[in-house]
């Protein structure tokens, strides 16, 4: 795509969404397991054993390699003078304009992962929207906090 | 007049009893009607079927006594520009509305309103909760009503031109008055108009699903059994009738829903003033609803296939806040139906900076396959399942298959879009045909959307987000040129000097 927002979100946001899915995982692993552990008590066919290994090992490999990578290198924003852009997607790539006279108000929000990790997610309403920028650095988040209320409050409307 | 406190009319605590009796009516019908049932008959004099009176009769009492108590402690005053509404059952709850926040007053009058010559007015402001309107008054004299109007347009107008002396004061009334006559009337459904929209309305869907609804809601009170036993002497005379019984019966929900639709769209006419656009319609109970212009976000023409055969197309507005989602959703009918070319005039007249009829640029041939690929990915293996167990009717299933094609190929060749100066316009094909007009200054957010599939050929999908009640209405446009996407996006980013710059993309 040409001219792609410039922005990366923080490389931690990949970390906390491989922690993510590692305990997805971990979950899945643990059902798994109860799962052999009843088919070896119920005399199941034993290649059920092989589909219970393979679930966790292929889920494993999409919810903590593949998927926050692709989501990582896609996920970009820019807060420019009058708009937002931000582009993301895993399968269906978006990319959202939002003037910034639409915008109505800007929070930041921080679960205790995010925290431990430094992190913090921006959530940008319009009347009708809400558009979530998922982890970025503490301080840049509060930072482009302050400067899009800035602008929202400058920009003019074009009525 | 500030001190003055007002009451509601004492019907109210009748429609506020018949209210609260409506809520009640199923589980009410449940319980008698599982004691009619199990029993022979109507109920005899034992204990328990006294108990079940007796509760009967106690909710019936509560349900009055509070509809009684809910209008004695309704009170209504104007102080200090404000509209202050105290009530409540249990807990006495306080409302202050300052009159400029008072966006419109909607008007209903029901049966039992009509002839004591009374309205219920509902107060909208711009906030909405999307609970209900800010407050609604059960039933007020119309004079009354008139003279809230009055009251808070006088309000608005001493807020906007200051310090306001007796004289003025009654200039400004009579101003007011003028302008409130000059609402003129730009539309009035046909009787012709009625009845087509009547016989084609979905209505018969609602009261289709309504019945089914009903049956399973009764399903663990009738009893099959007996029914059953019956329905078998009944087949024995024949399918013909049961045929005949089944026609006749959709025939009578199909009447019963053309005599509602009529009903509530009889005499639908459309005011309008320089601020409002004023609808009223309705035969049994009249509703008159004002939906300031400013408030409109979006207008949809929305064209279903029978009534597209015919000319014929209906009109909804998207409405910012207010509580518009009890006239059934947010989007309110601007003009339940009309035939095309009797549309434009009207809607040119209320809304002169449209464009109806842009021109539209279309998807590309090549992306005419994803409007139909996807829906492969359900019908082919639900189709070879039914071939599999249910051979060989099963097969007939397949048929799904060119007729999911047709439609896809249907909606690539509706699909469009156009650009103006500062309005655009998307138009797009569930079943029914759908065009949305939106100007640019009312889009919330605009984004384009591309999969991996349709990277490769070169098309991606815009979505244009407007407000809509509280909430947002999103609207999609799919397998666009990406091009044309790019330039969409283009035409909507905010620019420095946008009147220059403003311009419509053209071919």
């Amino acid at each position: 795509m040409e001219n792609q927002p410039k922005n990366h979100i923080s490389r931690k946001g990949l970390t906390v969404w491989r922690l993510y899915g590692v305990i997805q995982t971990a979950v899945l692993t643990l059902l798994a397991a109860g799962g052999g552990t009843a088919v070896f008590f119920l005399d199941g066919p034993s290649w059920l054993y092989a589909v219970l290994a393979a679930v966790p090992l292929l889920y494993g490999f999409f919810a903590i390699y593949l998927f926050p990578k692709i989501r990582w290198e896609r996920w970009r924003y820019e807060v420019r003078e009058q708009e937002i852009e931000l582009q993301h997607g895993l399968f269906i790539v978006k990319r959202t304009l939002v003037p910034m006279v639409r915008v109505q108000h800007v929070d930041t929000q921080q679960g205790p992962i995010l925290r431990k990790y430094g992190l913090a997610a921006i959530s940008i309403s319009t009347a009708a929207t809400v558009h979530t920028v998922p982890a970025l650095v503490n301080g840049e988040a509060d930072e482009l906090r302050q400067r899009i209320s800035v602008l929202a409050r400058v920009a003019e409307d074009d009525v | 007049m500030s001190d003055t406190r007002y009451r509601l009319h004492p019907i109210s605590a009748l429609l506020n009893f018949l209210k609260g009796l409506k809520e009640l009516v199923l589980p009410f019908l449940i319980l008698f009607g599982a004691n009619l049932l199990q029993g022979e008959g109507l109920p005899g004099r034992d204990l328990e079927s006294l108990i079940t009176y007796g509760a009967g009769a106690a909710v019936l009492l509560f349900l009055l006594a509070a509809g009684i108590i809910k209008w004695r402690r309704f009170v209504y005053w104007f102080e200090e520009g404000e509209l202050r509404i105290e009530y409540g059952l249990f807990v006495k709850k306080k409302r202050y509305i300052p009159f400029e926040r008072i966006q419109s007053l909607d008007y209903t009058e029901g049966i039992f309103h009509r002839p004591l010559g009374l309205v219920r007015v509902k107060v909208e402001t711009a906030g909405g909760q999307g609970e209900g309107a800010e407050a609604e008054l059960t039933a007020v004299p119309r004079a009354d009503a008139a003279r809230i109007e009055e009251v808070i347009e006088h309000a608005k107008n001493r807020v906007l031109g200051n310090g306001v002396s007796k004289e003025t004061a009654g200039e400004t009334a009579v101003a007011e008055e003028n302008r409130r006559e000059a609402a003129r009337e730009i539309y009035r459904i046909s009787s012709k108009e009625l009845l087509i929209l009547a016989a084609t309305s979905g209505g018969i869907g609602v009261v289709l699903s309504g019945l089914a609804v009903f049956l399973t809601q009764f399903s663990e009170v009738i009893p099959y059994e007996m029914i059953y036993s019956e329905v078998m002497v009944f087949l024995r005379f024949g399918a013909l009738i049961v045929a005949l019984t089944v026609f006749i019966s959709l025939l009578i929900i199909w009447l019963v829903s053309l005599a509602l639709t009529i009903f509530s769209n009889y005499r639908f006419t459309i005011l309008a003033n320089d601020e409002n656009i004023i609808i009223t319609r309705g035969l049994l109970e009249k509703k008159r609803i004002t939906l300031p212009f400013k408030r409109i976000q979006a207008i949809r023409v929305t064209e279903n296939p029978l009534r597209e055969l015919f000319g014929y197309a209906a009109v909804t507005v998207e409405s910012a806040g207010g509580s518009a989602a009890e006239m059934g959703g947010e989007k309110i009918r601007l003009l339940p139906l009309v035939k095309r070319r009797d549309m434009l005039p009207v809607l040119e007249r209320l809304f002169p900076e449209t464009d109806w009829s842009p021109e539209f640029f279309k998807a590309p041939p090549r992306s005419v396959r994803f409007y139909y690929r996807v829906d492969f990915l359900w019908i082919l293996p639900g189709a070879a399942a039914l071939s599999y167990f249910f051979f060989p009717y099963g097969l007939l299933a397949f048929l799904a298959v060119p007729l999911s094609v047709a439609l896809g190929i249907w909606q690539h060749r509706t699909a469009g879009w156009s650009a103006g100066r500062r309005q655009l316009t998307l138009r797009t094909r569930a079943i029914s045909k759908q065009t949305m007009y939106v100007m640019r200054k009312r889009i919330q957010s605009a984004e384009v959307r591309q999969s991996w599939f349709q990277s490769r050929k070169k098309v991606a999908t815009i979505q244009v987000t407007v407000k809509s009640g509280i909430l947002g209405a999103a609207v999609r446009v799919e397998h666009l040129e990406k091009q044309d996407t790019e330039r969409i996006m283009q035409w909507f980013r905010p620019q420095p000097d946008k009147e220059q710059e403003e311009s419509p993309i053209q071919k």
